[in-house]
């Protein structure tokens, strides 16, 4: 085995360090959701705290607050979370997106349609967000889910498109024609065919979108004003709300919310980073 | 009945924008028939078998499949199969369904369906595969899968495109052999695309030689072989490649003589008027070579060794003339060596039409 | 009219995108411009242009994006590039298990990590301000700061994004051939003229399609200001994004905000109009290749 030089060892403890600094603050995040009370706001701050305190997670920390400002307090939001989220992604990656991403790879070969698909992804919430209101409002969907998963579907699906373009790209053209020569219609070989040799592209699109869609701000924060049941606020929101009304209080029931609420999206993250790589960078180096 | 299987194609033209990649062909394959388009790429070899397919479309003429004009029906209508050169199997299918996708589109019931099935996979060998997916199996078996899903169904037509390319050396031998036999067996029209001319002319009834987006010539191997139309095609079919020289052929007295600026030849009677321009062909075969004798005087260049045969380079000047000998070679390369040929067996062509000029003795 | 079998199909499988595009893109646009150009009374005017000529807010507010823009891409092309070519180039067998840390900011939500960094920039109490002391440094307020409230914010969208470029030209770092390094090797290439001219060259793309991506990315941020700094301290993290939020929905004038996001449209329009221009973004990012 070679030692490795000292070049090597220098970065290899600067690597260290960055990973260091990009976990940090989870890490920070993690401890104070378990720290108690007193610990949160102490000089020096306390790196390594003595006890865990699971009093953040289920029952209002010593500073008296309502148990919705916990961890378990989340639960309403994340019900529309997930709902509005699954919606909005399965909608938009298998009726939308792929459908679209095929015919524009097959059949409607044109290059400016796909510069436009490529410029919507770019479109900025703000952007839309006064019409999308006002579309909402007009169809009596304010603060529901359904009105919020139509509206996601502006974020997800050009996205999702694009994400798609590449993927149907990659499927060779003479396994299409064989199943013509075969017999089968182009909806027959879009769906049977075509469609089942891009997986990995469909569980990118899902899981990117996804998560997404369980992370958006700005626009659950205007359409929507209360959770489930009544309405349809989502996670993020739970977290402004604290965040706006107890600026220096509940420290620990919020940093234990954030944990709660970061993990299905740090699972999937994980579990899609392989497919997320080669998606983006499609045909990227291959030239 | 014979009618149901032919194949006609007349006065056929594929443009791909202003690119003419076939130029007003026209050819009839009768039923049965294991016909192949033989040509160098970008010859509009695979775009005439797309064509009879269904997956291009025609830009003029026709095509008649068993006596119906197929111009803009789908391949589905057509009723022909087709094996490409990367097999295109269903890589998320497993190899029974590969081959019975064909008929659950037609709506075949499940149990025909699978009776066909086993049926096809028997007459392939390939019945313990049906379970497993392409990806698992080797190339030649991926092959005959291919070759299973096209004749599950009982086409009109049977459409190969260069299937052969993708296996090596010994496979392809093999497979030669099991396709003529399982032709003539399931006894099915067959149009095969090859740009190989020892795949052609050990497999095909009859050969349609392309040059450029036109037809050369069609023949049996062996009229193609003996009798070339023109300089492309005795060029290209043959291996090692007919010896061809250029020069001029000049009538003197009752005789005719060949010149070119490395040495003259009298050949007997002469076949017209004149002086032309024009190209010998000689097979390599048809010369002799030794250290004396009489013949054209030259120096070797290049002796090669194939076991049994051998060929040797003689440049007579600067012309080169490849020769074949069994056995040994007792040439080596920088001797002096004598190339001696028959007059009756050396074929001319015109040099700028390129077509071969009645030759003598054949 | 008889459509070429060609068209006819691709028109139906692309019907649900194109109800969407008249539904999402279309319809809101004109509604963006209908309220553009009007006023709250309902009659047509072009005050709400005329008042972006000399409005300061939207000055500064324009200063902030681009200065926020450099400074985010920046910092995030920086920290992600360094790290995935040092990580190709000088880890071993560890490189799986760095990918996957470095890769989970990226999935946290923003307004989860706006509250994390809240906690952490406290400047009594936070662990940054106590490692500056414990290095002798002297205690800053970042997020009270009228200088230093934006670079907190860049820093902590740098924090959860670098990661994404780091991803991105990662894989493209991956999928350079061996073959290429080897030739150099024997060329006698030294590992910096090996990275110059056989690296580099090959992951361009990959560059552009990070670059691409980020910038727009960064372009939409709007979750950090709001939840860390609402736009604070006085207008020294306003956005454009912002700034049409806020004019929209907390103060209610709809027809100014609208005027507002259609600048931020022509803007981005501009943007990838430019870039489209300049580079063959297309063939790398696979929608069409450049030899068919």
């Amino acid at each position: 085995m070679k030692k490795p030089s000292a070049l090597a060892t220098a970065v290899f403890v600067l690597l260290v360090l960055v990973c260091l600094f990009y976990l940090f603050p989870l890490y920070w995040t993690l401890i104070t959701s378990f720290k108690f009370n007193d610990q949160i706001f102490t000089y020096p701050p306390v790196f390594f705290p003595s006890g865990i305190d699971f009093a953040n997670f289920f029952q209002s920390s010593s500073v008296a607050h309502a148990t919705s400002q916990t961890a378990i307090g989340s639960i309403p939001w994340m019900v529309d979370s997930t709902v509005v989220a699954i919606t909005a992604t399965l909608v938009s990656t298998f009726l939308i997106a792929a459908p679209a991403a095929y015919s524009l790879v097959r059949f409607l070969k044109n290059v400016w349609l796909g510069r436009l698909i490529l410029f919507m992804t770019m479109i900025p919430e703000v952007v839309f967000m006064v019409p999308f209101f006002t579309l909402d409002a007009q169809l009596n969907l304010l603060n529901s889910w359904w009105g919020l998963a139509l509206v996601y579907l502006s974020l997800t699906a050009p996205f999702a498109t694009w994400l798609m373009m590449g993927f149907f790209n990659d499927v060779p053209k003479t396994v299409e024609e064989a199943a013509e020569i075969d017999g089968l219609s182009p909806y027959q070989i879009f769906y049977r065919i075509s469609l089942r040799l891009v997986t990995p592209g469909l569980v990118a699109a899902v899981l990117l979108s996804f998560i997404f869609c369980w992370n958006e701000l700005l626009y659950a924060l205007i359409l929507t004003y209360s959770p489930f049941p009544t309405g349809s606020e989502t996670v993020p929101l739970f977290i402004t709300s604290f965040l706006i009304t107890d600026k220096s209080f509940a420290w620990g029931g919020l940093a234990a919310a954030g944990i709660f609420i970061m993990l299905p999206t740090i699972v999937m993250g994980i579990f899609a980073q392989k497919y997320l790589a080669r998606g983006l960078t499609l045909g990227a180096v291959k030239g | 009945m014979k009618g149901l299987s032919e194949v006609i194609v007349e006065d056929l033209t594929k443009k791909f924008g202003s690119n003419t990649v076939l130029d007003h062909v026209n050819l009839k394959i009768s039923a049965k028939e294991y016909f192949v388009l033989l040509g160098p790429s970008g010859s509009g070899k695979t775009t005439l078998l797309r064509l009879i397919a269904g997956l291009e479309e025609i830009t003029s003429g026709a095509i008649y499949i068993g006596g119906r004009k197929v111009n803009g029906m789908s391949p589905k209508e057509r009723n022909v199969a087709m094996v490409f050169q990367n097999y295109a199997l269903y890589p998320h299918m497993n190899v029974f369904d590969n081959i019975a996708l064909p008929l659950r589109v037609r709506g075949k019931s499940k149990d025909a369906t699978a009776r066909k099935v086993n049926e096809v996979a028997e007459t392939l060998h390939i019945r313990g595969l049906l379970e497993k997916k392409p990806k698992q199996i080797s190339g030649g078996e991926q092959q005959r899968v291919a070759l299973a899903r096209a004749l599950v169904r009982d086409p009109t037509v049977f459409l190969l495109d260069e299937p052969l390319s993708n296996l090596d050396a010994k496979l392809r031998v093999e497979a030669r052999a099991f396709l003529k036999k399982l032709q003539k067996e399931v006894g099915i029209t067959t149009i095969f695309v090859t740009h190989d001319q020892a795949e052609a002319t050990t497999m095909a009834t009859r050969i349609a030689v392309l040059n450029r987006g036109s037809i050369a010539q069609v023949d049996d191997p062996y009229t193609l072989y003996s009798r070339p139309n023109d300089v492309f095609t005795a060029g290209f079919v043959g291996s090692p490649g007919m010896n061809l020289v250029r020069g001029v052929a000049r009538r003197s007295g009752e005789e005719w003589e060949f010149h070119n600026d490395d040495f003259d030849l009298k050949l007997g009677k002469a076949a017209f008027d004149g002086e032309k321009g024009v190209t010998l062909g000689v097979r390599p075969e048809q010369l002799t070579v030794a250290k004396g004798g009489s013949g054209l005087a030259g120096s070797v260049s290049n002796v090669e060794l194939l076991g049994s045969v051998s060929y040797v380079t003689v440049n007579v000047g600067k012309t080169p003339f490849t020769v074949q000998l069994t056995g040994r070679p007792e040439l080596e390369i920088g001797d002096r060596a004598m190339v001696g040929l028959r007059p009756e067996s050396v074929l001319f062509f015109d040099e700028s039409s390129g077509e071969r000029i009645g030759a003598q003795g054949t | 009219m008889r459509l070429s079998k060609t068209l006819r199909v691709g028109l139906v499988l692309a019907l649900p995108i194109i109800v969407y595009f008249l539904v999402f893109f279309i319809y809101p646009l004109g509604l963006l411009f209908e309220e553009a150009f009007t006023t709250a009374g309902g009659t047509f005017t072009l005050a709400n242009f005329q008042r972006m000529q000399t409005d300061p807010v939207l000055l500064t507010s324009l200063q902030n994006t681009f200065f926020y823009f450099i400074g985010s891409l920046g910092l995030e092309f920086f920290m992600g590039f360094g790290v995935a070519v040092l990580l190709y180039n000088y880890v071993g067998r560890l490189k799986t298990l760095f990918r996957t840390l470095i890769f989970i900011p990226l999935m946290v939500s923003p307004v989860v990590i706006g509250l994390v960094w809240v906690l952490l920039l406290n400047n009594q109490y936070g662990p940054v301000d106590y490692f500056m002391r414990v290095l002798g440094l002297p205690p800053l307020n970042f997020l009270g700061s009228l200088s230093l409230a934006l670079p907190s914010i860049i820093v902590a969208n740098g924090w959860e994004y670098s990661p994404f470029v780091f991803l991105i030209i990662y894989a493209g770092l991956v999928t350079v051939p061996q073959q290429l390094y080897e030739a150099a090797a024997v060329d006698g290439m030294s590992r910096f003229q090996a990275f110059r001219y056989v690296t580099f060259p090959s992951i361009r793309g990959v560059m552009l399609v990070a670059f691409l991506l980020d910038a727009i990315g960064v372009l939409k941020g709007f979750d950090l200001i709001y939840v860390i700094t609402s736009g604070g301290p006085g207008y020294s993290t306003y956005l454009l994004s912002f700034y049409a939020y806020k004019e929209a929905f907390v103060y209610f004038q709809t027809n100014y905000a609208a005027a507002l996001s259609l600048l931020f449209l022509a803007i981005i329009a501009a943007f990838v109009t430019m870039v489209l221009k300049f580079t063959p973004v297309e063939e790398y990012l696979g929608i069409r290749r450049a030899k068919q």
